[in-house]
């Protein structure tokens, strides 16, 4: 018999599946549980921006994180992109399926950040990111 | 599999292509995300393309095969072990465990037992080990040499910014695409057109460099100011040129050195900026240091110098004197096509301006990079294919391999089982194993890879416009991991597939081989060999048209005899010999100096030698046949000799006379004609007394005193080519070459040759001194390499797939043994039961070796422009191949089927 997963046990997460979390999670935070969700490679091109293109994934990665992340319910798909302001026309497609955070990828996510923050506060308080930082 | 299907646009290639790709990805999967991939794809294809043209979609493969070849396997485990977990859900409790990080210490634990087991498996069985290792290495080693070459010639973008904007910009003459540029019209071009950054001129010559120990010749280019522009150079020390210093007229010579040259001559000294060179017997000074890593299209020069002080300025300031090459850079915006469009409309503008020297004058702009890779592509993708297919064989024998002793180990997996080993760590133990053999194969193939590469480094420099050097650098070594986890997978998930869909609960109950698993491993078995022995057929057929092409080309006739002849060139400075009667006097007492030399049987000027790379071509005309369009007249090659030139070179005079002391300028001018031209210019008439003008208007018209034989002169595989021989003494140039024919070893002359130059002029340096045959041969080298390469790999392939099918026979036999047994108790002959193996290996070769000739058929066509003298359906070899093929398929069938026919029937019948 399977337990079912824990947040906990997600951690930590590989660096792809953060960025997507991160990724999906910008577009959650505007609009609450009416979240329009993106679509694949919007999700790639936003990791890339945000990583300044140290992550460019294939689309094998993107997809197999994708799977996994499906199956352990951090993500779910959307039926229908809704209130489509925040895809540009040109990227927009019928055919795209479009993802968005579960309440368990949510819960994750920040468990996540929360452990990196916690990582952060102590290089700082080792004054290991001096230079990193503004002052 | 949903109705999307129907609605997805139409596909190219590349989607084409893709697709193919997915086809490593688990079939659920595919259905899941593929559509979606499709269109993850065609988004960074557009993107790619949009930003980074041709190189940016080579990048974008390079990417998209990594991490497919990366993710793929990733998905077939999780389907493997998800489907073997299902199976025994409800005999193990199984932890539920992240899907994205595996507890690392129960991992590399569980990695190091398979590790370990694996190797003690691959110890145990070590002629299969050697076996499947050697096969892997082979092909791994010879893909990943192969590859190394592809790497530097054709995916590293060339060494300047901006590449894929620079462009060559060449004049045309009716169907000649690549004619030298008018330096009037190229000034006209900058002033009037609109697509260019930098539109720049540069010819590159060699120079002569004296006041040092002994004269020297270097290579120079002549350029004007925005040449450095258009390559996106900057200096390391100094300047470069201002535009009003490379006016043709200006008298400020200066020059810019390479970075090599300061080094190499100068001593990278600190204060070499204003000293002086003495180029071409005319002072320099040193303005300006290029970078080490600046380099020119079409070879770097040493010193950079203004295009006014080009030896032939005159030919500037004259229109219909073509000469210099001309290189652009298009604006960012602007694409060549356009480019093209707009020099077209100048070029008709100036067709009508002047109508004498510009009509049917063209333009042809081409990217750089087609003129630097273009004519080695070909050849070098046809051998990347050839050891493609190698590859594919090699795996293909070692899927075989690991299928026969997964039938063997069918127990053991069995018992390990009901032992309590998961069925996902079993394939997980079998893909172990594989990958274990493919990258102990891959590290060997790596070895013999460095080992290829540095055989074919000296080989390749001499042919192919290397970008830097050609070694195992890091996208290399990452192209053979790739390569070797690619194969690991693609052998070893044959059984690990079949493994996870037999019932092993079964396999205790049942001795030995049983069920319906067996003919379907038998089939696979059969395909694998089949696909083996097909594409050995396609190698085989290449490698046999390129063999007979390179024949053909080493029976062609180059129309004169090399042996005994040295060759060598010199320029003579045009400072040091303004005059015509002065490069005469130098060349007349040359040609005596060298005459005297003992050995020396004779000796002779010629403006470009056969097959070593000169030659100018020139529209000719006769008398009383005047031309509606000058453009359609025909061209000759013109060459200038000195009397004795045919004698040296054994060219067979047919009629008329050789030049003479007597053939000066103050007598008329004569001409000298090959068979063809005279065979052209005057069918059925006797050519002696005809006259003929060759080039402009302002040229001579000239009477033919002699015809002589027709010689290959760019290559050896040219139709013939009309050419025409004038006496240097009517049409003196300060560049020629010479040839001496020596009693003996031609090389042994080649000092006291120098000798006698120098006793004429001490400052006049020679270069490219060499035997005549090293020319021919070099004429017939590029291709030989090629055809090396790809004999060797379809050999390679012949024996490979010999073992294939020995292999797969031996097995087939061993199989039968009982049934043999049974037959010949019931009273079968011993023929009757070498007939039927016989039949049964016969039957998967036959129908083998005519699929493999129709592929053949079909990839021959990309071949053909690479052959001379036979058609990409010879006949020969498409029968040859399939009769060498099928009788080493018998042979290796033979050896089980007498084996089997040997049986004895009681222990056949004992046996289990």
């Amino acid at each position: 018999m399977k337990r079912s997963p824990e947040a906990q046990d997600l951690l930590p997460l590989t660096p792809v599946v953060l960025h997507i979390l991160l990724a999906l999670a910008d577009g959650r935070r505007d609009e609450s549980d009416d979240s329009p969700g993106r679509h694949g490679y919007a999700v790639a091109q936003e990791v890339e921006e945000m990583t300044e293109g140290q992550i460019r994934m294939g689309p094998g990665t993107l997809y197999g994180s994708i799977q996994r992340m499906l199956t352990s319910a951090l993500i779910e798909e959307v039926m229908r992109p809704r209130g489509g302001a925040r895809q540009s026309p040109a990227t927009d497609d019928e055919r795209r399926r479009y993802y968005r955070l579960t309440p368990l990828g949510q819960r994750v996510l920040e468990l996540e950040l929360a452990r990196l923050a916690r990582v952060v506060s102590v290089a700082r308080a080792k004054h290991l990111l001096r230079g990193l930082e503004p002052a | 599999m949903q109705s999307t299907t129907t609605r997805m646009p139409r596909r190219d290639f590349p989607e084409l292509c893709f697709t193919a790709l997915l086809a490593c990805y688990p079939p659920s999967f595919r259905a899941r995300f593929g559509v979606e991939m499709q269109g993850f794809f065609r988004a960074r294809r557009a993107e790619a393309r949009h930003r980074h043209g041709y190189r940016g979609v080579a990048r974008l493969w390079w990417h998209l095969v990594i991490d497919v070849l990366s993710s793929a396997p990733v998905e077939w485990l999780h389907l493997l072990t998800s489907r073997a977990e299902a199976l025994h859900a409800d005999e193990v409790d199984v932890p539920w465990s992240s899907p994205f990080y595996l507890d690392r210490e129960e991992t590399m634990d569980a990695v190091r037992q398979d590790l370990r087991f694996a190797l003690r498996t691959l110890r145990s069985r070590p002629a299969f080990t050697f076996i499947a290792v050697l096969t892997l290495a082979l092909g791994i080693g010879a893909t990943t040499a192969i590859f190394s070459v592809v790497n530097a010639v054709l995916l590293r973008p060339l060494p300047w910014p901006d590449a894929k904007r620079l462009v060559l910009v060449w004049g045309t003459r009716g169907e000649d695409r690549q004619v030298g540029v008018v330096y009037l019209d190229y000034l006209d071009w900058q002033k009037q057109s609109r697509s260019f950054d930098a539109l720049a001129v540069m010819r590159g010559q060699s120079v002569n460099l004296t006041g040092g120990d002994r004269p020297e010749r270097i290579i120079g280019s002549f350029i004007t100011a925005n040449m450095f522009a258009a390559l996106g150079a900057t200096p390391v020390q100094g300047r470069f040129f201002t535009d009003a210093e490379t006016q043709v007229g200006t008298k400020q010579a200066v020059a810019v050195i390479s970075d090599d040259f300061w080094r190499s001559h100068l001593g990278g000294r600190a204060d070499v900026l204003g000293r002086t060179l003495v180029l071409n017997g005319l002072p320099f000074t040193i303005v300006g240091v290029t970078r080490p890593e600046t380099t020119a299209p079409l070879g770097t020069p040493d010193v950079w110098m203004p295009i006014g002080f080009y030896p032939n300025a005159g030919d500037l300031e004259l229109r219909g004197r073509p000469g210099v090459l001309v290189v652009g850079k298009l604006k960012a915006s602007v694409s060549v096509e356009r480019a093209q469009a707009d020099l077209d409309a100048i070029a008709r503008r100036l067709g009508g301006e002047y109508p004498a020297t510009n009509a049917g004058i063209g333009v042809n702009v081409q990217p750089l990079v087609e003129q630097i890779v273009g004519p080695v592509r070909t050849p070098i993708l046809v051998v990347l294919g050839a050891v493609a297919i190698v590859l594919l064989i090699a795996c293909a024998n070692v899927a075989n391999l690991q299928l026969a002793r997964a039938a063997a180990r069918r127990r053991e997996l069995s018992v390990r089982t009901a032992l309590g080993a998961g069925r996902s760590r079993l394939i997980r133990q079998l893909l172990t194993e594989s990958l274990v053999l493919s990258v102990v194969g891959g590290a060997l193939g790596v070895a013999i890879a460095r080992w290829g590469v540095s055989l074919l480094a000296a080989q390749l420099a001499a042919t192919i416009p290397v970008n830097g050097t050609v070694g195992l650098d890091a996208p290399v070594l990452l192209f053979a991991m790739a390569v070797t986890l690619g194969a690991g997978i693609l052998f070893g998930s044959a059984p690990a597939w079949q493994y996870s869909r037999a019932d092993v609960r079964d396999a205790l109950t049942v001795r030995g081989d049983g069920g319906a698993s067996r003919a379907a491993r038998s089939m696979l078995r059969n395909v694998l060999v089949a696909a083996q022995i097909a594409l050995s057929v396609v190698l085989l057929v290449s490698a046999g048209l390129l063999t007979r092409s390179l024949a053909a080309l080493s029976r062609v006739d180059p129309g004169f005899d090399a042996s005994h002849v040295l060759t060598l060139q010199f320029r003579l400075p045009a400072a040091k010999y303004p005059t015509e009667g002065q490069i005469c006097a130098m060349f007349t007492r040359t040609l005596e100096e060298m005459r005297a030399v003992p050995g020396v049987q004779h000796a002779a000027l010629v403006r470009a030698t056969p097959l070593n790379g000169n030659g100018e071509t020139f529209p000719y005309y006769l008398p009383g046949k005047p031309l509606a369009d000058a453009s359609k007249a025909p061209t000759a090659q013109l060459n200038i000799v000195s009397g004795d030139y045919f004698a040296t070179l054994r060219i067979p005079r047919l009629v008329g006379r050789d030049f003479t002391i007597d053939d000066r300028a103050d007598a008329p001018p004569v001409v000298i004609v090959n068979e063809q031209l005279a065979r052209r210019a005057w069918p059925n008439e006797s050519p002696i007394g005809k006259t003929i003008r060759i080039g402009g208007s302002g040229a001579p018209w000239a009477t033919v005193v002699g015809v002589v034989g027709t010689v290959k002169h760019f290559r050896l595989s040219e139709d013939p080519l009309d050419e025409a021989y004038m006496p240097y003494l009517q049409r003196p140039l300060i560049f020629t070459e010479v040839v001496v024919r020596a009693a003996g070893d031609p090389a042994a002359v080649a000092n006291s040759i120098r000798a006698a130059v120098w006793r004429v002029d001490r400052d006049q340096p020679v270069w490219r001194v060499r035997t005549m045959n090293r020319v021919l041969d070099e004429a017939r080298g590029g291709p030989r390499l090629t055809v090396w390469l790809m004999t060797g790999f379809a050999m390679l392939a012949l024996v490979l797939a010999a073992i294939g099918v020995y292999g797969v026979m031996s097995y087939a036999v061993a199989r039968r043994t009982q049934e043999v047994g049974i037959r010949m108790a019931l009273g079968a002959r011993r023929y009757q039961v070498l007939a039927m193996v016989l039949r049964d290996g016969m039957r998967t070769t036959t129908l083998a070796l005519f699929i493999g000739l129709a592929i053949a058929a079909l990839a021959t066509r990309l071949l053909a422009s690479q052959l001379f003298g036979v058609s990409a359906t010879d006949p020969l070899t498409f029968t040859v191949v399939p009769l060498v093929l099928g009788l080493i398929a018998l042979a290796a069938c033979y050896l089980p089927a007498r084996r089997a026919s040997r049986v004895d029937p009681i222990v056949a019948l004992r046996a289990d």
